[in-house]
């Protein structure tokens, strides 16, 4: 999608458009000239009426002349090869018309196709400027010295003049294209202001992602703490609560949160993705927003509700949950086993090599939250987890066998089970399927292509 | 040049299609006047007034055609069009061809290779430059026949070869002229949308860094200067009184709202609000669905410009936005009461031409009191 000129390009842009069209239609004049001048040649009596074969060469190379003045005049349209142009042809039409309206030769006047097609030619001039009134100008010289040369011509030669119809239809085509181009190539644009409204729209959408993104980042990192604190009530501070809030704030007080939560997601991105998830770096949710990669309002929008569903899913029946989608696999099993769930590893854990770091983070991302909802809602304490490559896929499955739940009927508000696992896996091209059935288990398998960012 | 080939100025300068609209009906009408002109220029020798009349009439159609097929309600104008055109005026040159069959002295005042090139010129913005020049080259090849087939009644004793050319020069004139005309303009705002795309980018860029330092200016960064002060006070406390406790749940539902609220809004929204402010207008967006978000970046600018448009200068007392999402379309309608005398149609058929070009479809309803757009797209 383009949006089009803008309205301080639209005036150039146009006439050079306009210009072209004239140059084109002016070389095609020229070379069918061209050939009917060289067909009288080779002929011996032509179409222009020279029955002098010398005369048809002399035709010949005063169109070979004006057609080169044309194509400088094309190639560099300066007011000295403007004028040059004009002068050269002008010199040409009083040459063509002289020799084509001798006597014998057919023609009654200097109204007549063969004359026509210089004339229209030395008027498609183009010329210097940008504009219409230029242009007007040029042309209308163009037309006025032709007429002025091929009634000289005619005189020299004995023959009738009369303004060439063509020539005259020509100028006049000019003339409406041009008028039309300045009366309508500005107001449209000016009042519509697609560009303005694009970068606004631009900007509105990087504003609501950073705004979305940060209350996302605050949330994680303090709502578990908050909700914990309102939870203990009254007594001795919890030392886990009081090493796990000295932890986060370790993190993110004294520093730019926002500031360097943005460089994560949208300047560094998948880099440092990959940095973060090696290093087991920051807690919270911060692997959650990286997983989108590059920063789009969607991904942000998912990893806010990631975060929703970590707060509306009732996130404190076990305080490591809060771990919703934690850096990389080794943290999430160390999550899931402070939430005390065990899990049973199996198959080539070495297979998520094969995905891309950007890719693999969003993975490790829905493997987390699979292990959050096992610890939250199963209601086990072990969980199987299957890692393998395929077909061109790394497939990841998660099986429990607790309360399981019906896939039709979740709740509205479950809201991580379709962005924090299916919406993270198929942004990168992957599927999620879940089988589950109430008092069976679930079984999750997500399969993503190899590679990737 | 692939970009080149494949695009009109239709398509890639949409506003510039919307204001090149009512040069096709000039040219029809221009058209029809050279037949008329260079029928009774000629009329001594027309032998068939009425082939002469069905030329006249034909030439006059394929101007409507042409007329009709550029209105914006009828866009994008797709190639056959270009072809019925062609096909009509060709016609036209055939009856006039009839009409002085045997008594053509000169193919000069004949109008059928003039009025075949200013149709095909004046509809030079809607088409590709191939598809011209193509349309040009058979046009010129059909009218190379009706040459050929007056050379014995012309008044130049010239080889049919010649007479060909020159009869051709008008008709490949003006197709050249026409795909030299959408080659550059397609060209040159093509190249503008390269630069324009380079220079978003980049400022993006400062955009984020300016946007983190005014992010922290507003709730959430209140947020954060509530939250964090109070989290950093617990850790370093012995005790959790009562009151750290309430507190920290109404941060915690501070935080909740703000997060919902996020989620639930988009930056439509973010538009509704600042034009709200900004020029003290009632807008409201009902977006259950926070379907907005959703819509791919190149078709948000129409929607943001008629917004604009439509809440700048007294043009709308208030509008009302509503996105839906159904089978993977969303339809975004757009209802503004007027406040003045009515927009006029074609000032709103701009910002349809531009979400069209975006590949979303438009509708456009508009009273004396109200003016409803309608645009569809497509997940």
């Amino acid at each position: 999608m383009t949006l089009g000129l803008p309205e301080h390009l639209a005036r150039a842009s146009l006439s050079r458009a306009l210009a072209s069209a004239g140059h084109a239609a002016g070389a095609v004049c020229l070379a069918t000239a061209l050939m009917v001048a060289i067909a009288s040649v080779v002929i011996g009596s032509g179409p222009d009426g020279i029955s002098d074969r010398r005369a048809a060469v002399v035709a010949t190379v005063l169109i070979v002349v004006q057609a080169l003045l044309y194509a400088l005049v094309t190639l560099n349209p300066s007011v000295t090869l403007t004028v040059t142009y004009l002068l050269g042809g002008t010199a040409v039409v009083f040459g063509i018309t002289a020799l084509v309206m001798q006597p014998g030769n057919g023609f009654e006047t200097t109204n007549n196709a063969v004359l026509a097609m210089p004339r229209v030619a030395l008027l498609l001039v183009g010329g210097a400027g940008v504009g219409s009134r230029i242009a007007i100008t040029w042309a209308a010289l163009g037309w006025g010295l032709g007429e002025a040369a091929s009634l000289l011509g005619a005189a020299i030669a004995g023959g009738a003049w009369a303004p060439n119809a063509a020539a005259a239809a020509a100028l006049g085509l000019v003339i409406v294209a041009r008028v039309f181009d300045s009366l309508t190539r500005s107001d449209g644009r000016r009042e519509t202001a697609l560009h303005r409204a694009s970068q606004q729209t631009r900007e509105l959408v990087i504003r609501h992602d950073y705004e979305l993104r940060a209350i996302a980042r605050l949330h994680d990192t303090a709502l578990s703490h908050l909700v914990a604190i309102a939870a203990a009530g009254s007594g001795p501070v919890d030392e886990r609560l009081r090493a796990a809030i000295r932890h986060d704030l370790t993190l993110i007080v004294g520093r730019d949160w926002a500031s360097e939560h943005s460089e994560q997601v949208d300047v560094a991105g998948p880099a440092d993705a990959a940095t973060d998830a090696a290093a087991g770096g920051s807690s919270g949710s911060t692997d959650a927003l990286r997983s989108g990669g590059t920063g789009g309002a969607a991904d942000a929008r998912s990893a806010a509700r990631a975060s929703a569903s970590t707060m509306t899913d009732g996130a404190h029946r076990r305080g490591s949950v809060r771990a919703a989608s934690s850096h990389g696999l080794g943290e999430a099993l160390a999550m899931a086993s402070a939430a005390g769930l065990t899990v049973n590893l199996s198959g080539s854990p070495d297979a998520l090599a094969l995905i891309g770091p950007q890719r693999r983070a969003a993975l490790e991302a829905a493997v987390s939250q699979c292990l959050v909802n096992v610890a939250r809602h199963a209601g086990v304490e072990d969980v199987e987890l299957a890692i393998g490559p395929s077909d061109g896929e790394v497939t990841v499955v998660i099986v429990d066998s607790g309360r399981g739940f019906d896939p039709d009927h979740v709740p509205e508000d479950r809201i991580g089970l379709k962005t924090s696992i299916r919406g993270r896996v198929e942004q990168e091209g992957g599927r999620a399927r879940i089988w589950s059935r109430p008092g069976v288990g679930t079984t999750v398998m997500l399969s993503v292509p190899k590679g990737g960012a | 040049m692939i970009g080149t080939m494949r695009l009109t100025q239709q398509e890639v300068d949409p506003i510039g299609g919307v204001a090149a609209a009512p040069l096709v009906p000039i040219g029809a009408v221009l058209a029809v006047g050279a037949s008329v002109a260079l029928t009774a220029w000629h009329w001594d020798e027309v032998g068939s007034p009425i082939a002469a009349a069905l030329g006249i009439i034909l030439v006059a159609v394929a101007g409507i055609v042409a007329s009709v097929s550029v209105r914006a309600t009828s866009a994008p104008f797709t190639v056959d069009r270009l072809w019925y055109v062609v096909a009509l005026a060709v016609a036209g040159a055939v009856a006039e061809y009839l009409s002085t069959v045997g008594a053509d002295r000169y193919l000069y005042d004949d109008y059928g290779p003039l009025v075949v090139g200013m149709l095909i010129l004046s509809l030079a913005p809607f088409c590709t430059w191939i598809s011209l020049l193509l349309a040009g080259a058979v046009a010129a090849a059909v009218l190379a026949i009706l040459a050929i087939g007056t050379a014995d009644s012309s008044a130049l004793d010239v080889p049919a070869a010649v007479l060909v050319t020159v009869n051709s020069v008008a008709v490949l004139a003006l197709s050249a002229a026409a795909a030299a005309y959408s080659a550059t303009i397609v060209g040159a705002s093509l190249e503008w949308q390269r630069q324009a795309n380079a220079t978003a980018l980049e400022r993006d860029g400062r955009l984020r860094e300016g946007i983190v330092r005014s992010v922290q200016q507003g709730r959430v960064s209140v947020l954060g200067r509530e939250v964090l002060p109070f989290l950093a006070h617990v850790a370093a406390a012995d005790r959790i009184e009562v009151a750290d406790a309430d507190r920290a749940r109404e941060l915690a539902d501070m935080l909740r709202r703000a997060l919902k609220a996020g989620i639930e809004s988009t930056w439509l929204d973010d538009l509704a609000s600042s034009l709200d402010a900004a020029r003290d207008i009632r807008i409201t967006v009902d977006d259950p669905g926070a379907t907005a978000s959703r819509l791919p970046s190149d078709q948000r600018p129409a929607l943001t410009a008629l917004l604009s448009w439509l809440s700048g200068d007294d043009r709308a007392e208030s509008i009302r936005v509503s996105v839906r999402a159904d089978d993977g379309h969303a339809r975004v309608t757009v209802d503004a009461v007027v406040a003045g005398s009515a927009p006029a149609r074609r000032d709103l058929e701009r910002f349809v031409a531009a979400a069209r070009s975006a590949g979303v479809r438009g509708e456009l309803e508009l009273s004396r009191e109200n003016v409803r757009v309608e645009f569809r797209y497509d997940a």
